[in-house]
């Protein structure tokens, strides 16, 4: 009854709270604010911030806490990300990365992928907390308090669990179970709770009061902190006190790129933003318009899934924490160097024949701060996250991705903090560039991006999905500038996705199937996912009219989240 | 607690549950990990059971009931590294099979809705209409896919509202 009496309330609130939603059902357009996160709650909590006359930053820290309260299979406090942030009145933009950092102590933990994902060996310096307290602090405009009440109210109360997190909780159930605190959380007697269910979080909610009261310190230093270190160490985990006094998210520039008449601002390395600009700069090279959408036309698929895969051979080989290894950013973000990696693409059949095969390039002939070329290993292609996007009525945008690695992350909690497992994104190869080492920041493939035009934003997007991050992207970024789509339009066409270590191009169903048998002709093994499928990433985007100003946003199907306007 | 006792009753008036034997043989339909959560249940009420999650013709020697269960799942999929056209196709003769020995096929479908429709449908309706017996948790009939089934094909259903709920009648099918 409780359970019933509470999806009601929350219900209500959503439709009918004039103070969070206006008077009718969600819009996903306006002029005064939109957002657009994997989670009505989460909306809700910007939308909350914005009419209380907060700004974009304080709606995308609200928003951001909140998710991670209530979707906490994708971030949380024990996780890290990254978030673009642009400010319209002074023109100017910033990225701040707040994605973990491996243990001072690391290698000690002699951390085994696959066998040690799910154990205290795989987490890393949580960084989330750091990184929106800093924006908060630097760009933010109301009380802490203030912004973090949606997230400790939800912890709380609880909130019935949507059906997605229900999915997830039955997929990651090894994972759950590998830590009693956890399972806990997720399970009744043992087995998993259901859709509709009340989620409570009590202990995450203490954590929650102690953050907005005591600031950053009140998680990384004192009682909390040596809690922390104590129950990571239970768990076979090596992080020090140290670890976590001394961690500093970094506030930078974003990576700039430009794509078409387009200027695009996005996460800086050893984030994935790099590959964003890269892969856009290949396809500029060719006439997507006159060749047809990629649902319709086996040649631009072709073509996008090359260039896709180039990319990923040059990420894998070249994208490493630039604090240890020296990345070719310059001859990456090229469009000379783009062209010469378009032009060895052959136009009318896989070559070489498996996408494994396919060499990285010379971008270092392109980049005269360049050192030297390490060798090449794969990385694990789980991992999930979640992205969120807000803009102000004043043309401030926030597009933010946070993550825990895969999904539930280590599977173990301490205090109330489920924490992440990002040292599987690490290579334990030490040739590659982002070998595991102390102290150092692995390799991710999230990208939050904010696209302008004339100076203004035009796009705010990001995805979770691990190594189909970058592909989603691309696609997303060519569906609304070269073939015209509106946000739901782009968000909804079917996804395809191929990288150097794949062995099939994935496609959705929606890509039409004499183009998947015309693809197959030319040596591609494509793989159907019947309708639309999380497998592709779940996309959360704003779109800004460039004529009227009027804002419209988009939330993934894929991953039942919703944009909210006013 | 007590609209799960109802539903135990009710749903036992309206068909008597068949009996079964052991050894029983539990494999996925999908992929999804609920079946992980079968063989953990199996394992409570102390059944002889051994679980292949791509259990294919072969693997039925030996086994006198099939357990089935069905839900999709691109992870698991993922983790197999078969495609979700394979699986059907692994499914299928599964169950052909098992037909042509004469096996009993239970169906046991605990996932809610969050194994309900989308791509898990094809799988629960190849299951379920080849099943001899049928155990849901009952958020995955709300819409009655599972009870039109049992009605059409005369399979017992037996409902209940709470994944650990199944423990007992699934017991009880081997006693």
């Amino acid at each position: 009854m409780r359970k019933i009496t509470l999806q009601l309330i929350v219900l209500f609130a959503l439709v009918f709270n004039a103070g969070i939603l206006g008077q009718s059902l969600p819009q996903s357009t306006g002029r005064n604010g939109i957002v657009a996160t994997a989670h009505p709650l989460a909306s809700a909590a910007a939308i909350e911030m914005l009419k209380s006359g907060g700004n974009a930053v304080d709606a995308a820290v609200a928003a951001a806490f909140t998710i991670g309260v209530v979707e906490p299979d994708g971030s949380g406090l024990g996780g890290g990300g990254g978030m673009v942030i642009y400010l319209k009145k002074e023109h100017k933009s910033y990225f701040i990365n707040y994605y973990g950092r491996s243990s001072e102590r690391a290698s000690e933990a002699s951390f085994k992928s696959g066998r040690d994902n799910y154990s205290g060996k795989a987490i890393e310096v949580p960084g989330t907390v750091a990184g929106l307290l800093m924006a908060h602090e630097k760009f933010g405009s109301l009380p802490l308090s203030k912004i973090m009440e949606p997230a400790v109210r939800h912890a709380e109360d609880g909130f019935p669990i949507d059906q997605t997190l229900a999915k997830l909780i039955l997929d990651n159930i090894d994972n759950i179970m590998s830590d009693s605190v956890t399972a806990s959380v997720f399970l009744e007697n043992g087995f998993p709770r259901m859709e509709g269910e009340l989620l409570l979080q009590s202990d995450l909610g203490k954590v929650l009061r102690t953050i907005a009261e005591k600031g950053r310190n009140g998680f990384y230093e004192g009682q909390l902190a040596e809690s922390f270190v104590e129950g990571i160490r239970d768990r076979g985990g090596v992080l020090t006190e140290k670890d976590f006094s001394s961690y500093q998210a970094e506030i930078t520039s974003p990576l700039n790129g430009t794509y078409r008449s387009y200027d695009i601002l996005t996460s800086n390395i050893p984030q994935s933003g790099i590959s964003l600009i890269q892969g856009l700069n290949m396809l500029e090279n060719f006439d997507l318009q006159a060749s047809g959408h990629y649902s319709e036309s086996a040649k631009t698929l072709h073509i996008m899934a090359e260039v896709e895969k180039l990319v990923y051979a040059d990420r894998y080989q070249f994208l490493g924490d630039p604090d240890f290894v020296s990345v070719p950013v310059a001859g990456l973000t090229s469009k000379d160097y783009a062209l010469e990696r378009y032009n060895s693409i052959n136009q009318s059949k896989l070559d070489p024949p498996r996408y494994r095969d396919a060499d990285y390039g010379n971008p270092g002939a392109f980049d005269k701060a360049f050192r030297k070329e390490p060798a090449l290993v794969m990385e694990p292609a789980e991992g999930h996250t979640t992205h969120l996007s807000v803009i102000d009525k004043d043309g401030n945008a926030v597009a933010l991705t946070q993550t825990l690695g895969l999904f539930f992350g280590s599977g173990q909690t301490v205090s109330g903090v489920l924490f992440n497992n990002a040292m599987t994104n690490f290579s334990y190869n030490v040739e590659n560039v982002n070998y595991m080492q102390n102290g150092k920041r692995c390799r991710t493939s999230i990208t939050p991006t904010i696209i302008l035009k004339n100076g203004n934003p035009f796009l705010i997007l990001g995805s979770p999905g691990a190594s189909r991050i970058t592909t989603t992207l691309i696609e997303l970024v060519v569906n609304v500038i070269d073939f015209g789509m509106d946000v739901n339009e782009a968000n909804l066409a079917p996804r395809f996705y191929c990288q150097k270590f794949e062995d099939y191009l994935h496609v959705e169903s929606g890509i039409n199937p004499e183009v998947c048998s015309e693809l197959e002709k030319m040596g591609h093994q494509v793989k159907v996912y019947n309708g639309i499928d999380l497998f592709f990433g779940g996309a959360q985007m704003i779109f800004v009219d460039p004529i009227t100003g009027e804002y419209s946003g988009s939330a993934d199907k894929r991953r039942g989240g919703i944009a909210i306007g006013y | 607690m007590i609209v799960a006792i109802l539903i135990l009753f009710f749903t036992s008036l309206s068909v008597e549950a068949q009996k079964f034997k052991q050894p029983v043989l539990i494999s996925s339909a999908g992929q999804s990990a609920d079946v992980k959560l079968v063989k953990m249940l199996a394992q409570r009420q102390g059944l002889n059971a051994t679980t292949i999650l791509m259990a294919k013709s072969a693997d039925l020697t030996g086994f006198k009931t099939l357990i089935i269960v069905p839900g999709f799942s691109s992870k698991g999929l993922g983790a197999a590294g078969i495609s979700q056209q394979e699986e059907m196709e692994r499914v299928k003769a599964l169950i052909k099979s098992a037909n042509d020995l004469k096996i009993p096929i239970v169906m046991i479908h605990i996932g809610g809705s969050a194994r309900r429709q989308g791509q898990s449908d094809a799988f629960n309706q190849i299951v379920a209409e080849n099943s001899k017996s049928m155990l849901v948790v009952k958020q995955g009939d709300e819409d009655g896919f599972f009870t039109t089934i049992s009605k059409a094909k005369n399979i017992p259903l037996t409902l209940v509202v709470k994944i650990a709920e199944t423990e007992i009648p699934l017991g009880n099918f081997f006693k």
